[in-house]
């Protein structure tokens, strides 16, 4: 496209369909302590493929 | 839902529910903010409204990519979890990581400390025992269901202060791994007083992660972490954290220095880059959570400030990485494409349900911002969580129980942000920080950004 550049990204409306499996990492624990940032954490599934 | 902003040079589209993210020339950004306020507008509208400034072509063509985008599901989508994934309620739990502060009590006396040098709210001083340590290890692979990975922070107060402790329960943990079909992972954090060859060895073996506390240039580390004498302790730590860093990056172990800024230190940017400067390259630093009474507490005045420093910090980084030494900073970590599911993104941060903080006497508390304030006590690692009814009310702790979050583009970033801090403000751990709050939307645009800015030079 001329106009407009995509990102690639995870769709949200497919990690729907399979997801949900709670192995990742609590989100506060990973770094800081004070966090609330999920963005940036690693889907343990994904890893895996 | 759409969020669109303008930042080092580049139109930013966020369809927000989809996750996608679109980097749009200046006719398209209008475009689509247009067409957001406005579904119904035909193209032939918009030609009109826009031919005198660019040829009709352009804006058809443009015009028949943002159908397209949409089409595809990629552009002005709506939110579709909310009813049909998740209840929270009824959601199971189990917990699958344990923060234990094994040392309440602390050989450093940082002026913010949410831990009041270790004693938690004025509680008494103390080391966690093996037994409790193990007991705690117990609690955790009876109650986290068909879990392999479990995460157990070593934390404080100063953790070092209890080292031998943490030696054994490491061990503990690697001994029934087998048999439970479990996964430790270990983490520490330290502020690297007594940090010596020894821990440094050990940890590079057994620890997924060390967190090393350092606040940046010398004059804002030691005006924050001195010692109960008043000294400075950056002199001490950092040859320390340098030889510690460079092991475990020779390795390829994660480490963080992590920071915490303060009104003190608004331009923080400075620090980072202090950091990265000492040769560190996985670097961490947060706002301070602070009563709004402190001195040093972050204010609203404060904020513009802040997000130009979070501006100042991403051109830097993306300089660095340009030129072959980049570095990590943790709040700018965006993994766009192997990131989490949207279950994760909506559940919140997991503290008093998947996650707990646990006293050197086998305490549980929702988690380490919470320990030490009674009303949040739940139970203990030897007669489990006695508190179901707090329990429930963390549970239901997400991204659609709090109103700001409904109508906020970074809500699949930032998960509804932290009880611990709602509560700071609100009495109430179902609300939003609104300084937090504006924080962390510009470091999910900046992030994005700095994504934006590398993939263009690909
Ligand atoms: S590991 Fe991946 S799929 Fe499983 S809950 Fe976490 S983000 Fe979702
Ligand atoms: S930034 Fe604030 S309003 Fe937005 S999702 Fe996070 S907690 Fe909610
Ligand atoms: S409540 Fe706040 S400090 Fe506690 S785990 Fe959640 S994000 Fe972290």
């Amino acid at each position: 496209m001329k106009h407009i550049q995509t990102l690639s990204t995870r769709s949200l409306q497919e990690s729907m369909k399979k997801g949900g499996c709670g192995e990742c990492q609590t989100s506060c624990q990973s770094a800081c302590k004070t966090s609330c940032t999920v963005g940036n954490q690693v889907c343990e599934q994904l890893k895996k493929n | 839902m759409i969020h669109q902003y303008q930042n080092n040079g580049f139109n930013i589209v966020l369809d927000v529910d989809s996750g996608s993210i679109h980097l749009v020339d200046g006719l398209s950004y209008q475009l689509i903010a247009d067409l957001d306020k406005d579904r119904t507008l035909s193209d032939d509208t918009l030609v009109g409204e826009y031919e005198e400034k660019y040829p009709e072509s352009e804006i058809r063509e443009s015009l028949s990519e943002i159908h397209s985008l949409e089409k595809a599901g990629q552009l002005f989508t709506e939110d579709i979890y909310k009813n049909a994934v998740i209840d929270f309620k009824a959601r199971p739990t189990v917990v699958k990581a344990l923060c234990l502060n094994v040392a309440h009590d602390c050989n450093l006396a940082c002026k913010y400390c949410f831990a009041d040098e270790g004693s938690y709210n004025g509680g008494p001083k103390g080391l966690m025992s093996y037994e409790v340590g193990k007991q705690a290890l117990d609690f955790l692979v009876a109650h986290s269901g068909h879990r392999h990975n479990l995460e157990v922070d070593f934390f404080g107060g100063e953790p070092l202060m209890d080292w031998a402790v943490v030696r054994k329960l490491v061990a503990y943990g690697r001994s029934i791994e087998k048999e439970k079909d479990k996964h430790f992972r270990f983490t520490i954090t330290t502020n690297g007083v007594l940090l010596n060859d020894e821990i440094m060895d050990f940890c590079n073996r057994e620890m997924d992660n060390v967190v090393m506390s350092l606040d940046g240039r010398k004059e804002v580390h030691d005006h924050m972490r001195p010692f109960p004498s008043g000294k400075g302790s950056y002199d001490l730590i950092i040859p320390k954290f340098q030889k510690f860093a460079a092991q475990r990056k020779a390795l390829g172990l994660q480490y963080y220095i992590r920071g915490t800024y303060t009104h003190y230190n608004l331009d923080f940017a400075q620090d980072v880059i202090h950091y990265a400067d000492l040769g560190f390259d996985q670097l961490s630093m947060e706002p301070v959570v602070a009563p709004q009474s402190a001195d040093y507490a972050i204010r609203p005045e404060d904020i513009p400030v802040l997000k130009e420093q979070y501006d100042i910090l991403a051109k830097e980084m993306i300089r660095r990485q340009k030129e072959g030494r980049g570095f990590t900073f943790f709040h700018f970590m965006i993994d766009l494409t192997g990131g989490p599911c949207v279950y994760k993104r909506l559940s919140g941060c997991g503290s008093g349900t998947e996650y707990l903080g646990v006293t050197p006497w086998g305490d549980l508390y929702p988690c380490h911002q919470f320990v030490g304030n009674q009303k949040f006590l739940l139970g203990s690692v030897f007669d489990g969580i006695r508190r179901t009814d707090i329990v429930d009310e963390f549970k239901c702790c997400n991204v659609y129980s709090r109103k700001e979050c409904s109508s906020c583009f970074a809500r699949y970033y930032c998960s509804g942000g932290c009880a611990a801090n709602s509560y700071n403000f609100h009495g109430r751990i179902d609300d939003v920080y609104e300084i937090g709050c504006e924080l962390e939307r510009k470091r999910v645009e900046t992030a994005i950004m700095i994504k934006a800015a590398l993939a263009k030079e690909n």
